[in-house]
């Protein structure tokens, strides 16, 4: 996903963003700013706030650069603020959520009967929640447990979002089992 | 009549640690066995891998210059402060001496009790723009313009201000002085209008 000069000079780009080099902090932005757009894109609903999720992502990125350990991959942990900024955004917005997590579990709807959808328009029909948990999941390779820290639940309830939204795409792709 | 995973489970299954979760060797044993429930498995490593492969979303617009312009701002903010702080502390110990000074003089000059209260106007809109927390707030690009450039006009004054304060400049008359800070009052006044109006317009 990341800029392969990048990942050959992390360590320069870095020293170089902490020396307060402007040029440096731009170069680490375009490098990741695609990957970062595109998770902050897939979890939010609209354009808008995924361009605010990546301004809010990278502010915290520069302010937080000193706190970076170089652990995991410096992508990793651009990764995840912007994964918690989107977080944050989508609790703030609070869509109508509560009414998707009542009615999770229905997808012979009278609504849905026939209903066949492209996989893109049925991941965006997802509550904000199920659909972070499937992108972070499935996509992005974040645990249960990982997922369930950010979200501030239960590794339970991580798990038991995305069965349910697997239930709901399968029936919203027309891919029911003809047993 | 032939039982089958639920999908719930084909997806638990997928998990790293679903070898050691009760329950789970029985499904696999029935997925071994059962055609369906392994066309099912499949579907739905069908559908994830269709998930993995939906293509990269860009940015519509480059917001790097917006995001840029409020790191500089921060910067100029955290600047001006630190010098505004380190050189009104060295100007107004100065002013202290030339005020006790002058309080020896046969004749009180007019001068030193502008000089006080330009100074007090001075630090009671530095509160008032502590109060605001500036830094705090969301702010359009017009509004960090303006308050960048006005932060800067001050931060240039502060240094005169301190020049003007050192043994080696001459003593500076009490009108220059009172002049340097009412222009620095002035600018205050304006940076805190600013804030106060960009404030408003976000609905702050």
């Amino acid at each position: 996903m990341a800029d392969s000069y990048l990942l050959l000079n992390a360590d320069t780009v870095l020293a170089g963003v902490r020396a307060g080099d402007p040029g440096a902090f731009e170069r680490l932005y375009r490098a990741f700013e695609a990957p970062a757009f595109n998770l902050a894109r897939r979890m939010c609903r609209t354009t808008e706030d995924a361009e605010d999720v990546l301004q809010e992502a990278f502010y915290e990125v520069h302010r937080s650069l000193a706190q970076y350990r170089g652990d995991g991959s410096l992508w990793g942990w651009v990764r995840t603020i912007t994964a918690s900024k989107a977080l944050m955004r989508l609790r703030r917005n609070k869509y109508r959520d509560t009414d998707e997590l009542t009615d999770d579990l229905h997808p012979g709807r009278p609504e849905d009967t026939g209903l066949r959808m492209d996989l893109e328009t049925a991941l965006q029909r997802l509550s904000d929640t199920a659909r972070s948990v499937v992108w972070l999941h499935d996509v992005e390779g974040y645990t249960h447990e990982e997922i369930a820290a950010m979200m501030g639940r239960s590794a339970s309830f991580s798990k038991s979002q995305l069965a349910r939204a697997h239930v709901k795409l399968r029936a919203w792709l027309g891919e029911e089992a003809k047993v | 009549m032939t039982m089958h995973c639920p999908l719930e489970q084909l997806v638990a299954l997928r998990e790293a640690d679903a070898h050691t979760e009760p329950g789970h060797a029985a499904a696999r044993e029935h997925l071994a066995d059962c055609a369906g429930c392994r066309a099912e498995a499949d579907r739905l490593e069908q559908r994830v891998a269709r998930l993995k492969a939906l293509p990269v979303l860009i940015p519509g617009r480059d917001r790097y210059a917006e995001l840029e312009s409020r790191l500089v701002r921060e910067r100029r903010v955290r600047r001006a402060r630190w010098a505004g702080v380190g050189g009104l502390a060295t100007a107004a110990a100065i002013v202290g001496i030339l005020l006790v000074q002058d309080m020896f003089r046969p004749a009180v000059a007019d001068g030193s009790q502008q000089l006080a209260q330009v100074m007090a106007e001075s630090r009671s809109l530095e509160g008032e723009l502590t109060r605001l927390d500036p830094d705090g707030r969301a702010m359009d690009l017009v509004t960090a313009q303006v308050a960048g450039q006005l932060q800067t006009r001050i931060a240039a004054l502060d240094e005169r201000l301190q020049s003007a304060a050192l043994p080696d400049a001459g003593r500076p008359t009490d009108d220059q002085l009172i002049e340097l800070w009412r222009e620095r009052v002035g600018l205050m006044d304006a940076l805190v209008d600013v804030h106060l109006t960009g404030a408003s317009q976000v609905g702050l």
